[in-house]
């Protein structure tokens, strides 16, 4: 289908931007956590489109290494959750190779979901 | 939350609950006056209520709260008859529990089932808990001395002979539940995928079997302004309850997930371990097996973490449509972080 500008992520932003200048500073105290959702869900789905699979090559080059494959991440992924199952990770240094990846996959996905947390795991105090 | 505000009993509901209430109560009649939606879970419907008792040995007005709801299916909760009866079983083991005075077991009457229970004083709110200059050390230690008195309740106990206990041992039952309700994820997210296999290969072999809560953290407890500092009023929520290792109930209370964002204050975002293990002792009438708690605070990310999938699907299912439970899936990512981290902590194995 043909899109028309502007787009999904710049229609997302400017609602949201619209949202809380607007709106959020208004809202009755008993719709004000209904409201920080509704701000919540925005911001995620504003990263996520702005986001894309732009981290996805180098994750999957990490997976990629640990597993000896090549591939794109959507198949990766289901490889690696299968090794993990076959036991290809149990030994201690495979589990500590294994988990610095996962924590890269995970980093990725907080950036789209909880940039407050992300923050905070850049400074170490997520521990 | 969602519909928050809106008035709970339709009239028709009401004149037949004030009947059959003025039956249980040995009483000449029974009003209840409704008095609007509490907040607070995302599966169960908590309604205040006073009750006007007039005749029989209740005579007078009661504050109260009515809890109704579908079991939703979600991680085992348990129907609302069942979680009188637990709740009855700790109350009689000296807990500090709201009382439950009546039990509607026939889901004709509100539509489901319901119990109805005194009203606690206080407020439970998890972030406003942890917003205290100087740690709750007092509170820790009666929170451990209060879970040790839980934890006095054995398989065997009258009245909850419906509690299934578990097979082959606590910890790998748990983690059967957890491969269950995660359904085709693992096949997909390889840190689901690593948590199950760290927690089969790590479980702790068969030990004591009590009553665990599990749901015990903060968030969970009320708690008032007294003289002298807090006063712990209730412990609440107990649709998760059931016979598991006494272990598991100080690793979900511990756990990175449940200290709201204050991670320097291991133990719930309140105080140090040592102050809830240090009360927990006192009662429990056994130690605190630190490297059992690690294990379950593994587990604990693990459950939090199928929990929000559910949640999640929940919405996406269709049977739901919801902000709360969709924003709830999307907290995976932090929950799984978490994980990590305490894995990193622990080493490899324990």
């Amino acid at each position: 289908m043909i899109n028309d500008d502007p787009g999904a992520r710049d229609l997302v932003a400017i609602a949201l931007r619209s949202f809380r200048e607007a709106i959020l500073p208004v809202v009755p105290a008993d719709q004000r956590f209904t409201a920080l959702m509704i701000a919540n869900a925005l911001g995620t789905a504003e990263r996520e489109l702005a986001a894309g699979a732009t981290a996805e090559p180098a994750l999957a080059a990490a997976v990629g290494g640990l597993l000896g494959e090549a591939g794109d991440l959507p198949a990766l992924l289901p490889r690696l959750c299968a090794a993990i199952d076959a036991g290809r990770f149990d030994a201690p240094d495979r589990q500590a190779a294994l988990r610095a990846v996962l924590k890269e996959i995970t980093l990725a996905r907080l950036a789209v979901s909880n940039p407050k947390r992300l923050a905070a795991e850049g400074q170490g105090v997520g521990r | 939350m969602s519909g928050g505000g809106k008035a709970g009993l339709d009239p028709d509901r009401k004149a037949a609950l004030e009947a059959w209430l003025a039956g249980q109560a040995g009483a000449r009649s029974v009003a209840v006056i409704d008095e609007g939606r509490l907040s607070g879970g995302a599966i169960s419907l908590n309604l205040a209520v006073t009750l006007e008792i007039d005749g029989g040995p209740l005579s007078g007005r009661h504050a109260c709260v009515l809890r109704t709801g579908s079991s939703s299916g979600v991680s085992a909760s348990l129907g609302k008859a069942e979680e009188a009866a637990v709740l009855r079983a700790v109350f009689a083991a000296g807990a500090t529990v709201p009382e439950p005075l009546f039990v509607g077991a026939d889901p004709a009457m509100l539509g489901a089932p319901f119990y109805i229970m005194r009203r606690a004083a206080g407020t439970a709110a998890g972030f406003r808990m942890v917003k205290s200059e100087e740690p709750r050390r007092e509170l820790a230690r009666e929170l451990g001395r209060q879970l040790g008195l839980i934890h006095r309740v054995r398989p065997g106990a009258e009245g909850l002979e419906f509690l299934a206990l578990p097979e082959p041992t606590a910890a790998l039952q748990a983690v059967a539940d957890f491969r269950r309700w995660a359904g085709r994820h693992p096949a997909s997210d390889p840190v689901l995928a690593y948590g199950l296999r760290w927690l089969e290969r790590n479980a702790p072999p068969a030990g004591d079997l009590v009553l665990c809560h599990r749901d015990y953290r903060t968030g969970n407890y009320m708690v008032e302004d007294a003289v002298g500092g807090d006063r712990l009023t209730a412990i609440i929520d107990w649709e998760f309850a059931g016979w598991s290792d006494p272990m598991e109930d100080l690793g979900w209370f511990c756990a990175a997930c449940w200290r709201f964002g204050r991670n320097d204050r291991e133990a719930g975002g309140i105080a140090d371990r040592g102050d809830l293990y240090a009360g927990y002792e006192e009662t429990a009438g056994r130690r605190v097996d630190p490297k059992a708690v690690a294990y379950w605070e593994a587990a604990a990310c693990m459950r939090w973490a199928v929990i929000a999938i559910q949640q999640a699907d929940r919405h996406l299912s269709g049977t739901e449509p919801s902000l709360e439970l969709a924003l709830t899936g999307r907290m995976l990512p932090e929950i799984e972080m978490d994980l990590l981290r305490h894995l990193d902590g622990v080493g490899a194995s324990l």
